[in-house]
Formats: C-alpha cells, sequence, structure tokens
C-alpha cells in the first residue's frame, strides 16, 4: 500500500528580496487533519513562507505539492480555488461593510451573476457564525463595530465560507482573551476532525503544547527543525531552536581588562515609558559594550529608542558624559554624540533611493557645507574614507545603498555615525537580516569601535550574540531588568531561563 | 538632477566619479533614461510640429511664445516639485497665485508702484505658503487636506477682494516687461526669470544640504528623523519655498495678462502635478529632479501650441493630454522595472 | 436716447436700455449713473403696493455676473416700495436651491431666479410656482415654462449673428477675407450658441472665411494665452471675434504684446473697459456685442410690476409677456456714449 502522499508539501522554497534572502530552502509538509505549529522570531521567515503558501508571493525556486500533485499558486485567488484559506494577523476585512459582505466578498452569491442576493448571504453567515460558537455576531452589522476578537471570528468564517481543506492562522490568539482563546481551540478542534488541516503559527509555546501535533521551526529563513512531535519536544530545545546558534560564531576578544576606568560615557536613570519598560538605569563607559538581552515584547528596542530621544520617557533622564539630554529630541541627542542602528534598517535608517555617500553623509551634512552649498567632493571622500574604514563591499560609495547587502547596509549605518564622530552607539538587532558568514566581520567592527572608546550598548534577541559580544549583560523580562551580570558569568540557558521565566533561579 | 539610483553600470572602479565630476560631465553621465525619453517626447513633438505647421512653429517668434507661455506655470512647478519630492503635496498653488496677483493689483497696492506690486505678490505667496507649511510641520495636518483648505480660502479672499471685478493693471513699468521691446538678446524676460528659478532649483535641490534634506524627508522620513533632521521645520521651509514661486508667478502673470483676476491660475495645481509627475518625480516622494519637471512643463506647452496652430479644438486637446499623462508614466514605470 | 420707447423698441429694442425702459407702467428716473441706466421716462414711478422681492442668483466671479448682482440691487434701491432679499450667491446647485427654498418660505411676494444651472433648478422654481409665488426666471432658463412666469434673459445665438453681420459689413468688399475666432468656456452650450450665430451670418458674406476658433476660458489669463497662439498661427487675418470682454482683456494685452494692429476686433457682452477702448478708437477693438446685464435691473421691475398687478406700459395686453428676449445690439464709436454707463468693470 502506498502512503498517502501528504496534502501539501513545499520543498526548497526560496524567496529573495533586495538586500535579504526571506527564505532559503525552506521544506514544510503538512497532512491532512493535523494542527502544524509553525515557530521564530520576527524576520526568520515565517510571513514570508504564509504569504507564498496563499499566492501573495511567488517563491524564486522550489516546488509546491497539493495532494501530491505540482501545482502553481499564481494568485490569492489560485489558492482559495485549491482550498488554501489564511488568516492574516492584520486582519484583513473592510470595516464599513458588513458581517454578511466581508465573509463572501469575493464570491457574493448572486442570482443572474450580478446581482447580490443579499438574504442568502446573511442565512449562510449566520450558519458559519454558530459553528464557529459566535451566533451573537450579527450578519448585518458593521464589521468596524465588532470588537477585535469577533472580527477575528468573521475573518475565520470567510475562510470557512469557501471549500476549505487548509487553514493558516497566523497569531490567531494575539487579540483574544482566554475564554476566547479556549474556544479558538475547540474550533481548530472540530476542522481537523473533519480532516481540514491547520497550520497555526504563534509565539506562545503552552499554546503549541496544547493543540498542536507537529512543530517546524524557522531561523533565519531556514527549517532549523521540521516537523517534530508538538507535545513531548522539550521547551528548552524549541526555544534554542528558535534563538541559538547553530553555527559557533567567531567573537572578537574581550579586553583584557574590563573599561572600568573613566567617567560612564551614557548613563540612563530612572528611564520610564508607561506600558513599555519601568525604571531603568544603567551607565556604558566609553570601551565598553553593554548588552541586553529579551525576548520579543520584553521592551528592549522601546529603551534603546527612548534613549536616542525618538520617544518620549514618562520619566527619568539621559545623561552623555555627565550632561543631561533634552527628553524626546533626536535632534539633542544627536548633538550630543547618539547614534542609532535601529532593528528595522530599511524603514527607519535608510534612505533606500540613495547612493551609500547620501546615506552615509546625512548626519553630517554641515560638515561639507558651506552656507548651505555641499561640497561634493569632500563628501565623497569623507563617506569613502568612513565605509573602508569598515570595510564596506563593494568599495564605491556611488552606488544605490540598496544593492548592498544587508550586513553591508548595516555597515553603511555605521559608517553614518563614524562620520558623525559619534561617541555612544546604540545597536538594536545589529545582525537582524544579515548573512550568517557577514556577522563575524559585524561583530568585529562593533568591538574594534568600542576599542576605539565609543560607548556601545547593543540589544539583541539572540542570546549568543549578547553573550559573545557584550562585555555586560542586562537581561529583561516584560519591561524590566530582572538580572545584571558580566558576560562571561553567564551562559545561553541561564540567560534562556531567566528571559523566559524572570526568576534568576537555575 | 538625476536619478541617483541608477548605478554607472560599469563600475569596474574608473568610472566611480559620478559624484565628484564636473557639473557637465555629471550631467551627462548621469542624464537617465527617463530624461533622455522625455527630451525624446520633445523632439518627436518639434517634428510634429514642423511637419504640420512648418511656418508658424519653427519660428523664433514662436519659440518665444512657448517659453514665456510656459513660465508661469513652470515657475510654480519647480515649486510643486520640492514639495511632492518632500513625500508632500500642495493643492493651493493655482489659489495662491490668484491671490496673489489680485492683491497685488488693487488699486492700493498700484499706488506703490513696480516695486509694490513686485512686493505683495511675493509676500502674499510666502505668506500662504507659511499658512500652509505651519499647518502641517507643526499642527500635524496631511498636506492634501492642509493646502485644499488654503486652495478653498484663498480663492474666496481672491474673490473678496476684486468682487469678482477685473483689475486692470496701469503701471507702464509692469506692463513693459510684457512688450517685446523688453526682450534681451531676443529672450522676454518672464522667460529669464523662468530660466533663473530652474537653474536655482536645480543647485538647492542637488547642490544644497537643503535640497538633500528634502529627498531624505520625501524618500524616509522616520529614517531623516533618527538621523537628526529637523523634519518638521524641513517641510515649514518646503511650504514656504512653494508658495515663494507662486509670488513669483503671479508678478509674472500679472507682467503677462497686465492684470489680476480672481481666476488666475486656474487648476495650476493639476498642470503642476502632472508636469512633475511625468518628468519622474515619485509622487510618494524621495525621487524627482527639476530638469524633468520643466521638460514636463515644455512638453505640456508644446503640445498646447501646436494644437493651436492646428486649429485643433479644446475637446481633443484635453484628450490627448490625459492620454499623454497615461502614456508617460506607463513607459516611466517600464524604464523603472527594468532598471 | 428718445424714441425708443417705441413699441418696436419693447420687443426688439437696444436692450441695455430698453430691457429697463419696457416697464414704463413702474420705471422711475431718479439719476443717470446708476448701472441700469434708464433714463426714460416713466409712467408710473409713484409708491405702490410694498413688495418684497426674492433675488438668488450664482456666485459673482466674473465681471458680467457681478454687474448682474450690482443691477439687481441698485434697481431696487430705487423703490421706496420695494424690498430685495438677496442671497449669498453660489455657484452649487443644492445650496441654490436651499437659498430659494427659504425665500419660498419666507413668502417673498416675486421670486428673481438666476440658476447656477437652469435644468437643475427647474423643480424649485415649480415649487414656488405652485406655492403662489411667480418667477421671473433670469437668463439661464428652465426646463420648462411652467417653472417660471417670466423668462427674461439675453441671446447668445444673436450675439454671434450681430457680431457675424458687424463683421460681414466692414469686410464685404475685400476679397479672400479672413476672419478668426475666439470662444468661450467649450464647455457651455452658450459656446455654441454663439458661435453657431457667427457661423450663420458669416454664410452671408461668400468672400468671408473662419480660418481658425480656439476656446478661451472667459478668464484673463485664458485670453492672452489661447490669442497669442492665435496670432501666431494666422500670421494675417482680417477680423478677431472674441466671445467676451473679459477675456477680451487678456486677448488685447497679447496683441499689443505681438505688436499685430492689421485687423479689426469685435468683443461681447460690454464690458467699460471694452466701451473705453472703443470710444478712443487707438486700437484694434471697434466693436462689442451686447450680452447686458442690465437685464437684471428689467427683472426687478418686472417683479415690482408683478407684485402691484400691473401691466407692461407701451404694450396694449394687460399681461407682462412670458418671454423677453433682449437684443444683443452692436456698439461702436457712433453709439459708445449711449451705453457707456451700463459697462460693467
Amino acid at each position: 500500500m502506498a502512503p498517502e502522499p501528504p496534502l501539501l508539501g513545499m520543498n526548497g522554497i526560496t524567496k529573495s528580496f533586495p538586500g535579504v534572502r526571506a527564505l532559503d530552502g525552506v521544506d514544510l509538509d503538512v497532512q491532512a487533519g493535523e494542527v502544524h505549529c509553525l515557530l521564530g522570531q520576527n524576520g526568520a521567515g515565517k510571513s514570508t513562507l504564509i504569504k507564498v503558501l496563499a499566492g501573495a508571493h511567488q517563491p524564486d525556486t522550489g516546488t509546491i505539492r497539493w495532494r501530491g500533485e505540482e501545482v502553481t499558486l499564481r494568485s490569492p485567488i489560485a489558492a482559495m480555488r485549491l482550498g488554501i484559506a489564511t488568516i492574516y494577523q492584520e486582519l484583513d476585512l473592510v470595516e464599513h461593510l458588513s458581517v454578511a459582505e466581508n465573509v463572501h466578498l469575493g464570491h457574493e452569491p448572486t442570482t443572474a451573476g450580478f446581482v447580490v442576493r443579499g438574504k442568502a448571504a446573511r442565512v449562510s453567515t449566520a450558519q458559519l457564525l454558530k459553528r464557529l460558537g459566535h451566533p451573537e455576531i450579527e450578519p448585518g452589522r458593521l464589521v468596524g463595530e465588532l470588537s477585535a476578537a469577533q472580527q477575528q471570528i468573521v475573518s475565520m468564517a470567510r475562510a470557512l465560507s469557501h471549500d476549505v481543506r487548509l487553514i493558516v492562522m497566523d497569531e490567531p490568539s494575539a487579540a483574544l482573551d482566554p475564554d476566547e482563546v479556549d474556544n479558538l481551540f475547540r474550533i481548530v478542534g472540530d476542522l481537523t476532525a473533519a480532516g481540514v488541516a491547520v497550520v497555526y503559527i504563534s509565539h506562545r509555546l503552552e499554546e503549541i503544547r496544547r493543540i498542536g501535533d507537529r512543530v517546524t521551526v524557522l531561523k533565519d529563513g531556514r527549517a532549523v527543525a521540521g516537523g517534530l512531535p508538538a507535545k513531548s519536544t522539550p521547551t528548552r530545545d524549541v526555544v534554542a531552536m528558535m534563538t541559538g546558534r547553530n553555527v559557533e560564531y567567531v567573537f572578537p576578544e574581550r579586553p583584557t581588562q574590563d573599561a572600568t576606568g573613566g567617567e560612564p560615557l551614557l548613563e540612563v536613570r530612572g528611564l520610564a515609558r508607561d506600558g513599555e519598560f519601568e525604571s531603568l538605569d544603567l551607565t556604558v563607559r566609553p570601551g565598553e559594550i553593554v548588552g541586553l538581552a529579551g525576548l520579543v515584547g520584553s521592551g528592549r528596542s522601546e529603551i534603546l529608542e527612548t534613549i536616542y530621544g525618538a520617544r518620549k520617557p514618562s520619566a527619568g533622564q539621559v545623561l552623555v558624559a555627565g550632561r543631561a539630554l533634552k527628553p524626546g529630541s533626536v535632534r539633542a541627542a544627536v548633538r550630543a554624540g547618539l547614534g542609532l542602528a535601529p532593528e528595522e534598517r530599511k524603514a527607519q535608517a535608510l534612505l533606500m533611493l540613495e547612493s551609500v555617500t547620501r546615506n552615509v553623509s546625512v548626519s553630517s551634512m554641515s560638515r561639507f557645507s558651506h552656507g548651505g552649498w555641499i561640497d561634493r567632493a569632500a563628501e565623497l571622500g569623507a563617506a569613502r574614507a568612513a565605509t573602508r574604514e569598515l570595510s564596506l563591499r563593494p568599495d564605491n560609495p556611488s552606488v544605490p545603498v540598496r544593492t548592498l547587502s544587508g550586513g553591508n547596509q548595516q555597515k553603511a549605518v555605521l559608517a553614518r555615525w563614524l562620520l558623525r564622530g559619534c561617541r555612544v552607539l546604540l545597536l538594536d538587532e545589529p545582525t537582524r537580516g544579515v548573512d550568517v558568514g557577514a556577522r563575524a566581520e559585524l561583530y568585529a567592527v562593533v568591538r574594534r569601535l568600542a576599542d576605539e572608546g565609543l560607548a556601545v550598548l547593543l540589544v539583541s534577541s539572540e542570546v549568543p550574540e549578547v553573550l559573545g559580544l557584550a562585555d555586560r549583560v542586562l537581561v529583561l523580562r516584560e519591561g524590566r531588568v530582572v538580572h545584571t551580570a558580566p558576560a562571561r558569568e553567564l551562559d545561553e540557558h541561564r540567560v534562556l531561563d531567566l528571559v523566559m521565566e524572570g526568576s534568576p533561579a537555575s | 538632477m538625476t536619478q541617483h539610483a541608477s548605478p554607472p553600470r560599469d563600475s569596474t572602479g574608473k568610472v566611480q566619479s559620478a559624484d565628484g565630476a564636473p557639473a557637465w560631465r555629471g550631467l551627462m553621465a548621469r542624464a537617465d533614461v527617463r530624461t533622455l525619453s522625455l527630451l525624446g517626447v520633445l523632439a518627436a513633438l518639434i517634428v510634429i510640429g514642423g511637419i504640420t505647421k512648418p511656418d508658424e512653429f519653427l519660428d523664433t517668434r514662436n519659440l518665444q511664445l512657448v517659453l514665456t507661455q510656459a513660465s508661469v506655470i513652470g515657475v510654480v512647478t519647480v515649486g510643486m516639485t520640492f514639495v511632492i519630492i518632500s513625500g508632500g503635496i500642495d493643492l493651493s498653488v493655482g489659489a495662491i497665485v490668484a491671490l496673489a496677483s489680485v492683491w497685488a493689483t488693487t488699486v492700493a497696492t498700484q499706488e506703490y508702484g513696480f516695486a509694490g506690486i513686485l512686493f505683495t505678490a511675493v509676500i502674499v505667496g510666502v505668506g500662504c505658503g507659511l499658512v500652509n507649511g505651519v499647518l502641517i510641520a507643526y499642527g500635524g495636518m496631511v498636506p492634501f487636506i492642509a493646502t485644499l483648505a488654503m486652495l478653498a480660502s484663498a480663492r474666496g479672499l481672491a474673490l473678496q477682494i476684486t468682487d469678482g471685478k477685473t483689475q486692470i493693471v496701469t503701471i507702464p513699468s509692469v506692463l513693459d516687461l510684457g512688450e517685446r521691446d523688453a526682450y534681451v538678446l531676443g529672450i522676454p524676460p518672464l522667460v529669464m526669470v523662468f530660466a533663473v528659478v530652474t537653474i536655482i532649483g536645480w543647485l538647492v535641490l542637488n547642490r544644497t544640504t537643503f535640497g538633500r534634506r528634502s529627498v531624505a524627508v520625501g524618500g524616509n522620513a522616520e529614517a531623516a528623523r533618527l538621523a537628526g533632521i529637523d523634519v518638521r521645520r524641513q517641510r515649514l521651509y518646503l511650504y514656504l519655498l512653494s508658495g515663494l514661486c507662486c509670488g513669483i508667478a503671479a508678478f509674472l502673470l500679472i507682467i503677462l495678462s497686465g492684470s489680476g483676476q480672481n481666476t488666475n491660475g486656474n487648476l495650476y495645481e493639476l498642470d503642476a502635478i502632472a508636469a512633475a509627475i511625468i518628468g519622474g518625480t515619485l509622487l510618494t516622494g524621495g525621487r524627482g529632479t527639476i530638469v524633468g519637471s520643466v521638460l514636463g512643463v515644455l512638453i505640456f506647452t508644446t503640445i498646447t501650441n501646436i494644437f493651436a496652430l492646428n486649429n485643433l479644438q479644446s475637446d481633443v486637446q484635453q484628450i490627448a493630454k490625459g492620454a499623454i499623462i497615461v502614456a508617460a508614466v506607463l513607459v516611466q514605470r517600464r524604464t523603472a522595472s527594468t532598471t | 436716447m428718445p424714441e425708443l420707447t417705441s413699441r418696436r423698441g419693447l420687443l426688439f429694442g437696444t436692450a441695455a436700455i430698453g430691457a429697463g425702459a419696457l416697464l414704463v407702467g413702474c420705471t422711475s428716473n431718479e439719476s443717470s449713473d446708476e448701472p441700469a441706466a434708464n433714463d426714460q421716462p416713466a409712467a408710473d414711478d409713484k409708491p405702490g403696493k410694498e413688495v418684497t422681492i426674492g433675488f438668488a442668483g450664482p456666485q459673482a466671479d466674473h465681471g458680467w455676473l457681478n454687474a448682474i448682482n450690482d443691477n439687481a440691487k441698485s434697481q431696487a434701491k430705487k423703490y421706496s416700495d420695494v424690498t430685495l432679499e438677496i442671497t449669498e450667491g453660489s455657484n452649487d446647485t443644492a445650496a441654490q436651491i436651499g437659498q430659494i427654498e427659504t425665500l419660498i418660505n419666507k413668502k417673498v411676494d416675486v421670486l428673481v431666479v438666476l440658476p447656477a444651472d437652469g435644468k437643475a433648478l427647474t423643480q424649485v422654481g415649480l415649487k414656488a410656482m405652485r406655492a403662489g409665488i411667480p418667477v421671473i426666471n433670469l437668463d439661464r432658463i428652465f426646463n420648462t415654462p411652467q417653472a417660471y412666469r417670466c423668462w427674461i434673459g439675453g441671446d447668445n445665438y444673436g450675439m454671434g449673428l450681430n457680431a457675424g453681420h458687424y463683421i460681414g459689413e466692414k469686410l464685404k468688399d475685400k476679397a479672400d477675407a479672413k476672419v478668426i475666432e475666439l470662444a468661450g468656456l467649450d464647455n457651455l452650450e452658450l459656446t455654441k450658441q454663439r458661435t453657431q450665430g457667427f457661423d450663420d451670418a458669416l454664410k452671408n458674406y461668400p468672400n468671408i472665411k473662419k480660418v481658425a476658433r480656439q476656446a478661451a476660458e472667459f478668464t484673463v489669463e485664458s485670453g492672452q494665452a489661447k490669442m497669442a497662439q492665435l496670432l501666431q498661427a494666422q500670421s494675417k487675418f482680417d477680423a478677431l471675434w472674441n466671445h467676451d470682454d473679459d477675456q477680451g482683456v487678456g486677448a488685447l494685452r497679447a496683441i499689443e504684446q505681438a505688436g499685430r494692429d492689421d485687423f479689426l476686433m469685435v468683443g461681447g457682452a460690454g464690458a467699460l473697459s471694452a466701451f473705453q477702448a472703443i470710444k478712443q478708437d487707438s486700437g484694434v477693438l471697434k466693436a462689442t456685442v451686447l450680452y447686458p446685464p442690465t437685464m437684471a435691473a428689467s427683472a426687478i421691475d418686472l417683479a415690482r410690476a408683478l407684485g402691484q398687478g400691473k401691466g407692461v406700459g407701451g404694450m396694449a395686453e394687460f399681461e407682462i409677456p412670458a418671454s423677453i428676449t433682449l437684443y444683443s445690439a452692436v456698439v461702436d464709436k457712433t453709439n459708445v456714449d449711449r451705453y457707456m454707463s451700463t459697462g460693467f468693470k
């Protein structure tokens, strides 16, 4: 007896966007009637993968088999016709249309092909909602008037209004309270009992334990583990696969002496932002790299952006070389010598349409200008010097920054602050989207900058990166520092425990 | 002047002088596909004009006429290009031109002669730009809405000032600038102003920190802010600049028409936006060229001229104008996707 | 301007004066510098029954429309027995409907309406008539005669016709004469009517050919731009008809800038600046064809007569006519003085 082919088989899927390889040969197979969980950090490639599955992105290479037959998902409609429905995290409902209209959007029941039979749509919508355990949602109400949880149900009803064989749910529980999560799980159970496959994406490990059958873990666009048993794989292993390294990196050597001498260059006193992080104190001395470790949602990026003045603190102050900065002013921070390499490099740091030169010089234009006129030769020379110092490739600052690899784009951001003469460097996920091979070089650059007297504050969700690069580590959990120690006194497991549990017990 | 996004193809190390080369060579090296295609369109139009009406079209007087007609909207378009590059939009340019032109031609203003008219036109333009800028940069209003409100108010105020009447200019020194006697080496003064505004606009966009900041704000406002640029102040200046251009354009229009009328500047906003977009300025901001915009204006003016010389009627003219906008944008998209 | 109060004058006579003068039964004669310029002897200028007249017009964003408002106001001011309720002008059909309904609710005695769009305002005209308020429909005509008691307005076709005849007579001895036309806004039906009349008139003169036509937008700016192009396109022609004196300011500017004076120009509407130029006779503008804004003054007179239950003087009938089409007189150097006071700015 030949084995039943899986409902869905994705093989060697790759997908590149300019500057970053989002998927790098991912395999995923899903059986009918199972709940297959997809795990991975932000940027690991989960959303790209489900968009490929939904027909919204076309893969560069790789094959997709549907019930054993190779298929091409040219468009979301093609995927829907096969029976693949996707419920996105950002709900794609039309607020100004009614529940029934949303559910049947694009496949309205009609008479003679164009007269919409509103009543038929409302009746079938009511049946779907009842099946989903929410008969109280009226099909005639406007979606904009519903709560987030109810909108989620409508989105699910829309998926079920098609003849669906596989449903992708992208963090469906994020907007729900515990009761509603129970209902969601009941629905998932009903669906799988009826032979429908569910691809379930979540950060919450306990949910995966409850409803998952198998787990695939994505990291840096690769499936680092495929089809693990969801209920029996130890949490620590799963977390390690999500956050840890499967390659040993060469981290630069730390200076033999701790940078205890000298006045703190950056000093943060009682800094807080309501709902994001609580009273934070830290100091960074010249030559020192301080790391903040924590999971998504621990307030890491918010802390850096608040120090930088991009967010206004609700309490506390930031001092550079002993002088307090005007709170909530990026310009004051930059003038005092702060520089930020933000997490979302493309959205927050780079001018993607511009050359490397202009990206590097943008914060120091006054140095090459006289009365507003730019001395372009001096600008080019300075940009070239700064990028050469960081070994940015290609060695031609006139090329558009968007043609660079992720690592070189990051170097362009660092060159910007180098040129500006910045004294305190704030690095937010500095190796996000950077190829594995290029990371070691970036680490060396950061260490060298510190050795030259910069104070560096590093934020990363990759624990080995923080432990390998930083001199001192602050462990964050839900906006609070739960532990502070020299990096050499910590190891990955201990940090993971602190991050997950928040208690220093090992 | 050109698209910085297309790298020198043969960047083997020798051709990396693009940023530091002398101006004329930079101009040649970076005259990208888009600008060349616009020049091609203009050349094609000149051929069409030359074939259909050889005597009337290929004539010094006609060249003077086309450039003169392009001057007023051309100056407005230079300002608009800056605003669009920065990711904004200014729907009020036509209304500001109207308001500035009527305020500058009231009986009271005309008592102060040439200087009074010029000064008033410019001040009114800058004042309106200031209001736009403050509302957008510091009031947090969407540019579309803020400038739409300015459009309505400025038109209303212009109507109130004129009471619907045409205000005739009686200052000879102003009127004389529109006459043939004022041409220097065959160049009408209006065209000279247009040329100067274009050159200054080009220099400011490509050679100054102001231009860089405008591009940065339009390309990625958040990145610009985190790089330490005062995005709000930059926005304020940009709308001031647009208002200033409207004030200058209003003065040119006063010279050209010898009058001020509240209906002046009708639909300038659409003409200026269309010219800028055809010229390769991204409506989403971050990229654009002054040369492209000016070519866009010249293309439109030349089309109108050819149509008028061939006695085609307004219906045909409007249809053709729409078709050209669509065609130009499609061609651009194709060149953008292949480079 | 004496003999004009004849019956012929009433029906076909010169619009500017004639229209005001028709209503001999109720006109007054007070000042000569009022825009209405009605210097005719009046049969009945004694105060009669009190009449409240509601007046609704479009936004006065153009010289001619502004003159309409001025004429209506100053004519009403002449009568101690007339109260004028004038609305804020609006080009928005919905807004104008609202304003007229307000006037109906106020129970004015007579309505004078110059609609922004005649077809779109027909319903509200009907409503007023059904409410027993007679409506004087000014210029832009309603869809149905049921919507007004009396229509008074200009003659766009006649304007073109008279301009064509004037030019035709001037050029009739010239072989192969060339004529060009600077039309108004092409979106409007009235522009088409003016052009049609002009073309029809020129058919009577086989030696004349219309060689070019471009449409401006009733604005100085567009007049200058289009005229400059026409001058470049036509190196030699004998006459020009320009539909509108407002855009004519721009057209004259373009002619001056091009240094051309080898043709004769006829304008349209009857702006003061045009009258002055015709009187000076130093440029190309030799005549203009009237589209008289004094029709608003006449409309007030008609409304007052309706309100007081009187007829029109100088006519045998007891009742006011249902429709009065004004004559588009040609004003040239010979008669310009008479019209000077009616010119609008």
